[in-house]
């Protein structure tokens, strides 16, 4: 049996997921000005060069590099496994996948051919390493639980996404639109939210939300059939999208069916969890169970409208579901990171969790999320609300930037000064 | 009887609630959750007794592992005794926002530790200690700490 997880150095070292945390909002205000600088007619065309280069400035630059990082750091402790060599893998896909994404974003909006190549060999190379450096720092995991399992079964999707969208860029670099290309995105950006992210929110949850909020365990058949479940809808979705067209719709029902199962789950697991303290990151799970009820029911009700409704399913799924999750998770994550990494040094005396990230902004930054997204989903009956939606937005962005800089300027603050070895835990008079 | 992975592992679960049930007590008042945050931090020490003095040992002695998972795990209650040391005191202060922030964070460092070692170290430990099972439990079972 492997002992990663349980080794002294089991932690990565502090900069390999904070370094995705960081840049992760950043990417959210690139996007934010790229939606003030566009227009809601051209956004609501899913195959616009703005609609293609918003959507990649969040999947990858915020979901992407979120889920990066936090698996990064959770691999040794959900599955006792550790990257190897993880300072240079996650530094080197940091870089290509910085790079290639920036270059994707002005070389697809400016048309220039040579950023537009550099993307898809950036992107590709720094996403493609990071899933298979993950994949194989799991090859040794025996114990094999129901999160491990939703982990597995993303990155196998988030692999094959990683190809298509190499496809996909390459074809926009060459200028040479195949017949097949349209239906690559189709399954390209299907797998990618259901998919990668999807089961990966789901794995976690499993193990999230009974540890964090105490919240009653989900039920053996939650754990052990839907992960399985929703691979093989979002599998026989994909022949019946190929093949037999006029029965995809029962595909889609059935991912669809299986994501609102999970929204009221988180819904109900809040309801009953033991630890009654709320804080921004349950208002942020309960959202997200919000957004993802709703968009699951409008991305079946879309089929009926020749797809006229993409864009706010889009927006449901992506923003309210999958952005909302990765900022609760954030809120959590990093404090505890910064704490664990100058307790292990040595550091006794260090801000709490809860005087890292400052409540009150951390609730304003919530509100201005929602607003934004609200605004952007209303925007598609009244464009004039797109423009103070994207200032929203960006705000909302730059403060999450703000509030989750604050545990890093106190790392640097704590670091500069002397460890001071807490002798007081060898003697527990004192808590008796 | 339970075999040491579920004795343990419930136990984890005991003191989960009892931490759940203290917080919320403090939602009222810091001074109401006193009597809840001293049973908790009792029944934290005594989990980490029955580990440290219990199966940890039997563990290494039948592994040769001194240094490996149990050491770890040491480290990590170490830790978690500093962390009840400073909720006390947030209780003597009646400082509340130094209360939850303390509980936030062992609340995330207890479940990080909790789920190395029911899914790791426990699942080990009942491996190579199988036969000897009834004994170590009952042995935990019964230790008092002073």
């Amino acid at each position: 049996m492997k002992l990663n997880g349980l080794s002294v150095d089991q932690a990565p070292p502090i900069a390999a997921p904070l370094r995705f945390f960081l840049t992760a909002p950043l990417f959210g205000i690139i996007a934010g000005i790229l939606i003030l600088l566009s227009n809601s007619h051209t956004l609501m065309s899913r195959y616009s060069v703005d609609a293609i280069i918003v959507t990649h400035a969040i999947t990858i630059g915020v979901f992407a590099f979120v889920m990066f990082g936090a698996l990064t750091q959770m691999l040794p402790v959900l599955a006792g496994a550790k990257i190897d060599r993880v300072k240079g893998i996650t530094f080197f896909s940091y870089l290509m996948l910085t790079s290639g994404l920036l270059a994707m974003i002005i070389g697809l909006k400016f048309s220039i051919e040579v950023l537009t190549t550099y993307a898809y060999i950036g992107i590709g190379s720094g996403f493609l390493t990071m899933v298979i450096a993950i994949v194989y720092a799991m090859r040794n995991v025996n114990n094999f639980t129901a999160t491990i399992k939703g982990m597995l079964a993303s990155l196998l999707f988030a692999f094959f996404i990683g190809c298509m969208g190499i496809f996909l860029l390459y074809e926009y670099a060459t200028n040479s639109i195949s017949q097949y290309h349209y239906l690559i995105a189709d399954i390209h950006s299907v797998w990618a939210i259901f998919g990668f992210a999807g089961l990966l929110i789901i794995g976690v949850a499993f193990q999230v939300l009974p540890m964090f909020y105490v919240a009653p365990k989900f039920k053996q058949f939650c754990k052990k059939r839907v992960v399985l479940l929703i691979s093989s809808g979002l599998l026989i979705w994909l022949f019946l999208n190929q093949f037999y067209e006029q029965y995809e719709l029962v595909a889609k029902i059935w991912i669809a069916l299986f994501f609102w199962a999970f929204a009221t789950t988180v819904w109900l697991k809040f309801n009953k969890r033991k630890r009654p303290i709320s804080d921004v990151t349950v208002w942020y799970w309960r959202a997200s169970s919000i957004f993802l009820t709703l968009g699951s029911f409008l991305w079946i009700f879309d089929e009926f409208f020749k797809h006229e409704y993409i864009v706010m399913v889009g927006i449901l799924i992506g923003g309210g579901f999958i952005l909302s999750i990765m900022i609760g998770m954030l809120y959590k994550i990093l404090p505890f990171l910064v704490w664990f990494h100058l307790n292990a040094m040595g550091y006794m005396k260090i801000p709490t969790i809860n005087e890292m990230i400052d409540k009150g902004l951390a609730k304003v930054q919530f509100t201005l999320l929602m607003l934004s997204l609200i605004g952007f989903i209303f925007a598609f009956y009244i464009p004039q609300l797109l423009a103070v939606s994207a200032i929203y937005f960006i705000i909302s962005m730059a403060l999450l930037e703000y509030n989750i800089l604050g545990p890093l300027f106190i790392y640097r603050a704590t670091k500069k000064k002397k460890p001071d070895f807490d002798m007081s835990v060898f003697n527990m008079e004192g808590v008796k | 009887m339970s075999s040491i992975k579920e004795y343990l592992t419930n136990d984890h679960r005991k003191c989960d609630e009892i931490f759940a049930k203290m917080e919320e007590e403090a939602g009222s008042s810091l001074e109401s959750a006193r009597t809840l945050a001293q049973e908790f931090v009792t029944d934290m020490q005594h989990h980490f007794a029955m580990e440290e003095q219990v199966m940890f040992p039997e563990f290494e002695k039948k592994t040769g592992m001194t240094q490996g998972p149990t050491e770890m795990m040491r480290q990590e209650h170490a830790q978690m005794r500093s962390l009840l040391l400073q909720l006390m005191s947030a209780i003597d202060e009646k400082n509340s926002d130094r209360f939850f922030g303390t509980s936030e964070t062992l609340m995330i460092l207890l479940q990080q530790h909790n789920m190395k070692e029911e899914q790791m170290l426990y699942p080990m430990a009942q491996q190579h200690l199988s036969a000897e099972s009834d004994r170590i439990v009952s042995t935990m079972d019964s230790l008092i700490v002073e």
